[in-house]
């Protein structure tokens, strides 16, 4: 009985950690920038579908059609007027780069939001739905099904369009991407953009289901990372399999070692992949 | 020795003097600074020298602070306490560096950054030797004369500082140094020309941890009161990276005057923005950034200008 | 070579000149002589800064009052009170450094202690080599005061004198209960006090099933509540902060988990727990230090505990929490202590403190011999119609205890 609902918890919250991980697996794919403000930009997102509920009784399910363009715009403008330039430069400079902007962002919010914990409760409550005995949380339901459209849809544009296809082209060889004709610039910009909107759409989503203060970013930023390395770099199905990893590991350990040791053992774990198998569960070899 | 390496060393001894300067508080800033300078300097070798983006200092500060807490803890003396630590720091990062020094850019900066994490949690449940959530105990080491206590740890701060100087020095003109810039510039040629390049990682990575380490323990000696969440503190491993990035990579006076003029900064920015000390200080670092790519060494010239003007 | 040489030079040159700057733009501000001041450093950013702000507004709340009746009142010299605010960001080091700050350079007279435990006991190492009477306004664990320092004193009575009563409450009340489960924030004070509580739940005869720390940060704590379920726990004891217990107590509703006794510590006192938990908040206990329902009639500026929560809502629009009368209660000891010396001398005022027997708006203060506050009785109480109702002491109850959580 036990075992099967940690494992439900964990399927659940995999999907969910795959989702906050997918935006910041893509910009570090794409653009091979480690975006150190993507928990603040989650934070952000949250407040967006916390105000949207609040002051127009918004959803969160239809606030995503909001957020997204927004922060579609967001993202864009940050990567042209200040990433691009200095995308070039080594790793070092970008990372420090975004650290700078994530206490900028992060201040920011402290000032206009104070940094209480908030919480986006549904009225009615949504409840959990039980399976002779094995509970599932509705909101979190309603968050996953939510995360796995959003991560499908990405899919498919990258898949499918000009646009997405030249984004998984950067991705793979920059340099020829640049000889076929690809305005790499532009490319990263949009990427960012998308990135972006994944951590806004995450925002709101995790809205649902976490208390929304700017101090929770560390920890997004924090199962991004996890998520990625397990998983593998800048691919939709990467950020699946390391999310349903990380929460997997996070579960059993937790019921096995306690709940403080759990968090060490995704760190151990996270350093035994980068040794063993650096690409990840799912990823190619990735970047230097 | 390079102009540059001996300015360094006349500044480092400029120090020395701030006691005849100011009273404690100026002390506390001042012991912070040397502080700060070690972590810059010691970042240095494995991130400038090397070409290693480590986010591992943190993990090493933390293990320095808890060795020596803990050995105070047991009556053994500071000046025996502090080598143990920095010598724990040193055998732990290079062992650690042999498997960890295989993974470049991103991949070796989330394997250092991992490290802190743990590190941090296993201190964290070792609650018998160091007290975990509950934090350690330190026993007073100085006097309670407040300007001797202040002296006294400005002065064993800073005599680690002399040390780490003198080694980064020695570093940057030996063997080990052209070997690491070889590393930097191309690892596999060095190793085809028969460089042990996983020796020399692992030597740079352990140097850059030890002094890292024996600060820590001044520095546990010094508060009398340690944590887990403090002294693992992820900021120790960002803001001398930052202060390497604000000096300019691998040169160990740019690093230095970085780490300075970081502080300043700091300092000056926490003291007139109660509200919006952080946001400042990231404006300042993209500002610096965007503007200064190659640190304070981009300052030559009408570079600067012809920048602005770019931009 | 010699543009190199140029280079360096300007760079030195430049970094000197900005090093000055940063040393003159630091120089003292004069203290005036009609002024006390007071320094408080507080955690306004990083991961405490919602307990700064409850701190800064007992503060403030405590000068005003206090410069509305003409200040504080020296051997029949009236003195204004001016409170002096650094951010020190949550980071202990930052803290130790801030109290430095403050006395050296602010030339404050006397301090506030930093918020929490572990700040407050770094940062109190600094104010007892200057010498400086400080009042921690919110760190109740004994460890905090065990360096045989003089010149920290703390307005929190220790750890126990919360879960004490609470345990007797539950046995009483609920005498079927028998298995605890513990989920403790590894964290100086919320493991102190699990701690606490699981040494009187054992001497109460219970027996602890479940006792667990989890990390500083953790997002999700389904793994470990499900794990508690499967053991069946009559009583149920949660410490961490709000945003901990926020995220315990809804993921507990989403596992269906029910009990008859639910405890958690510290955030059932504050409306914003109540605000964000809504229905999940129902018939949680906790204790705390202070409530707004406790009646004093005392002897300090606010004279009453009436009186100080109707300035309090005047003022903020909302009903103080044990955070904001403390911050307010350390002011109004001070003041007491101070107008008592009949001097702002440290030594005096210190002295004033620890031989201080009054009664307050907060209760009576009368403190131990560590430093530590030792005659306030904290009310135990239970969140019911979304509102704190005390269930103890007997002397001030505003209700029965219900029990079963949903």
């Amino acid at each position: 009985m036990l075992a099967a609902q940690v494992l439900i918890n964990a399927l659940v919250l995999g999907c969910l950690y795959a989702c906050i991980a997918i935006g910041f697996s893509l910009v570090w794919g794409v653009l091979n920038v480690i975006n150190l403000a993507h928990g603040s930009f989650i934070v952000l997102g949250a407040y967006g579908a916390w105000w949207l509920y609040h002051a127009f009784g918004i959803a969160p399910w239809y606030a995503l059609a909001i957020v997204a363009p927004l922060f579609f715009v967001f993202g864009y403008a940050i990567q042209r007027s200040i990433l691009n330039q200095v995308i070039a430069a080594p790793v070092l400079v970008t990372l420090t780069m975004t650290f700078g902007l994530d206490l900028l962002l992060n201040n920011v919010m402290i000032y206009f939001f104070t940094a209480d914990f908030r919480k986006l409760t549904l009225s009615p409550p949504v409840g959990s739905l039980s399976f002779g005995g094995v509970v599932v949380p509705v909101d979190r339901l309603i968050a996953l099904v939510l995360a796995l459209a959003l991560t499908f849809a990405l899919y498919v544009i990258l898949r499918r369009s000009r646009t997405g296809r030249a984004i998984v082209a950067v991705r793979l060889d920059r340099d020829a991407a640049t000889l076929m004709g690809v305005d790499v610039k532009s490319i990263y910009a949009i990427a960012f953009g998308i990135g972006a909107v994944m951590a806004g759409c995450a925002g709101v989503l995790m809205a649902l289901i976490f208390p929304i203060s700017p101090l929770v970013s560390t920890a997004y930023l924090t199962k991004a990372f996890v998520v990625c390395v397990l998983g593998g770099l800048g691919s939709v199905s990467g950020a699946l399999a390391g999310g349903l990893l990380l929460a997997l590991i996070e579960g059993v350990g937790s019921v096995l070692f306690g709940p403080a040791l759990a968090t060490t053992l995704s760190f151990v774990l996270l350093i035994v992949f980068l040794v063993v198998r650096p690409q990840g569960l799912m990823g190619r070899k990735g970047f230097e | 020795m390079k102009r540059s390496d001996l300015i360094l060393i006349v500044l480092v001894l400029c120090l020395a003097a701030l006691p005849l300067a100011g009273g404690a508080y100026t002390l506390r800033l001042g012991t912070m600074a040397a502080m700060s300078c070690i972590l810059a300097l010691s970042w240095n070798v494995i991130g400038g020298f090397a070409g290693y983006p480590s986010f591992a200092a943190a993990a090493f500060f933390g293990l320095g602070a808890y060795t020596t807490g803990i050995l105070l803890g047991y009556k053994v003396p500071l000046w025996l306490s502090l080598p143990i630590a920095a010598g724990l720091s040193f055998a732990l990062a290079g062992l650690l560096g042999a498997v960890l020094l295989r993974l470049r850019g991103h991949y070796f900066a989330i394997a250092s950054l991992a490290l802190v994490e743990v590190l941090r949690e296993i201190v964290n449940h070792a609650t018998d030797l160091t007290g975990g959530g509950m934090g350690l105990n330190i026993p007073v080491t100085a006097g309670t004369d407040i300007m001797a206590d202040a002296r006294f740890f400005f002065y064993a701060m800073w005599l680690v500082l002399l040390v780490t100087t003198i080694a980064v020095i020695a570093v940057s003109s030996s063997r080990l140094g052209f070997g690491l810039s070889c590393i930097r510039q191309n690892e596999a040629a060095s190793q085809m020309v028969g460089l042990n390049t996983t020796l020399y990682k692992s030597i740079a990575f352990g140097l850059s941890a030890c002094f890292v380490g024996a600060a820590g323990g001044v520095y546990a000696a010094w508060v009398h009161y340690i944590d887990p969440t403090d002294v693992f503190d992820i900021l120790y491993s960002v803001k001398p990276i930052v202060m390497a990035l604000i000096g300019g990579l691998g040169s160990s006076l740019g690093v230095m005057i970085g780490a300075l003029l970081y502080l300043v900064l700091e300092e000056v920015v926490w003291r007139n923005y109660i509200q919006f000390h952080s946001a400042v200080l990231g404006a300042l670092i993209i500002a610096l950034l965007l503007f200064l790519p190659h640190g304070l060494t981009s300052l030559r010239g009408g570079l600067l200008l012809r920048r602005l003007r770019g931009a | 070579m010699d543009r190199t040489r140029r280079n360096l030079a300007a760079t030195v040159a430049s970094a000197a000149c900005l090093v000055a700057a940063g040393l003159l733009a630091s120089a003292a501000p004069a203290a005036a002589d009609d002024v006390i001041r007071f320094g408080a450093p507080l955690p306004l950013t990083g991961p405490l800064a919602p307990e700064a702000i409850k701190q800064k507004q007992g503060y403030d709340l405590w000068a005003e009052e206090a410069n509305k009746a003409g200040g504080i009142d020296v051997g029949g010299k009236r003195y204004k009170v001016e409170i002096v605010y650094t951010d020190y960001q949550s980071n202990t080091p930052r803290s130790v450094q801030a109290t430095e700050q403050m006395i050296t350079q602010n030339k404050v007279n006397f301090l506030f202690g930093a918020f929490g435990s572990g700040a407050a006991k770094a940062a109190s190492s600094v104010s007892e080599k200057y010498r400086i009477p400080t009042i921690a306004a919110a760190a109740s664990s004994a460890q905090v005061y065990d360096q045989g320092y003089k010149f920290l004193f703390g307005t929190f009575t220790p750890n126990d004198t919360l879960t004490t009563p609470l345990t007797k409450l539950v046995r009483e009340k609920a005498p079927d209960v028998k298995k605890v489960a513990i989920l403790a924030r590894n964290d100086l004070f919320p493991l102190a006090i699990a701690q606490e509580l699981e040494k009187s739940a054992k001497a109460n005869g219970m027996e602890v099933v479940y006792f667990e720390k989890y990390a500083i940060n953790t997002l999700d704590h389904s793994a470990a509540l499900s794990q508690m379920k499967a053991l069946a726990p009559q009583w149920i004891f949660v410490t961490g902060y709000i945003n901990d217990l926020l995220l315990v107590r809804k993921q507990m509703v989403d596992q269906q988990m029910k009990a008859p006794v639910v405890s958690m510590i510290a955030g059932p006192a504050y409306q914003e727990f109540i605000d964000a938990a809504g229905q999940s908040a129902e018939n949680i206990s906790s204790a705390a230090w202070w409530h707004p329902a406790v009646r004093y009639e005392g002897k300090d500026v606010f004279k009453s505990t009436v009186n100080y929560v109707k300035l309090f809502r005047d003022k903020y629009k909302a009903t103080p929490d044990y955070a904001q009368a403390s911050a307010s209660a350390a002011g109004a000891i001070f003041q007491l202590a101070i107008e008592k010396a009949g001097s702002i001398d440290p030594q005096k005022v210190r002295d004033a403190l620890a031989s201080l027997d009054v009664m307050t708006f907060y209760g009576p203060v009368k403190f131990g011999p560590t430093g530590q506050i030792v005659s306030l009785e904290p009310p135990v109480f239970q969140i019911q119609g979304a509102k704190p109702v005390v269930l103890l002491p007997a002397a001030i109850k505003q209700g029965e205890f219900r029990l079963g959580v949903q």
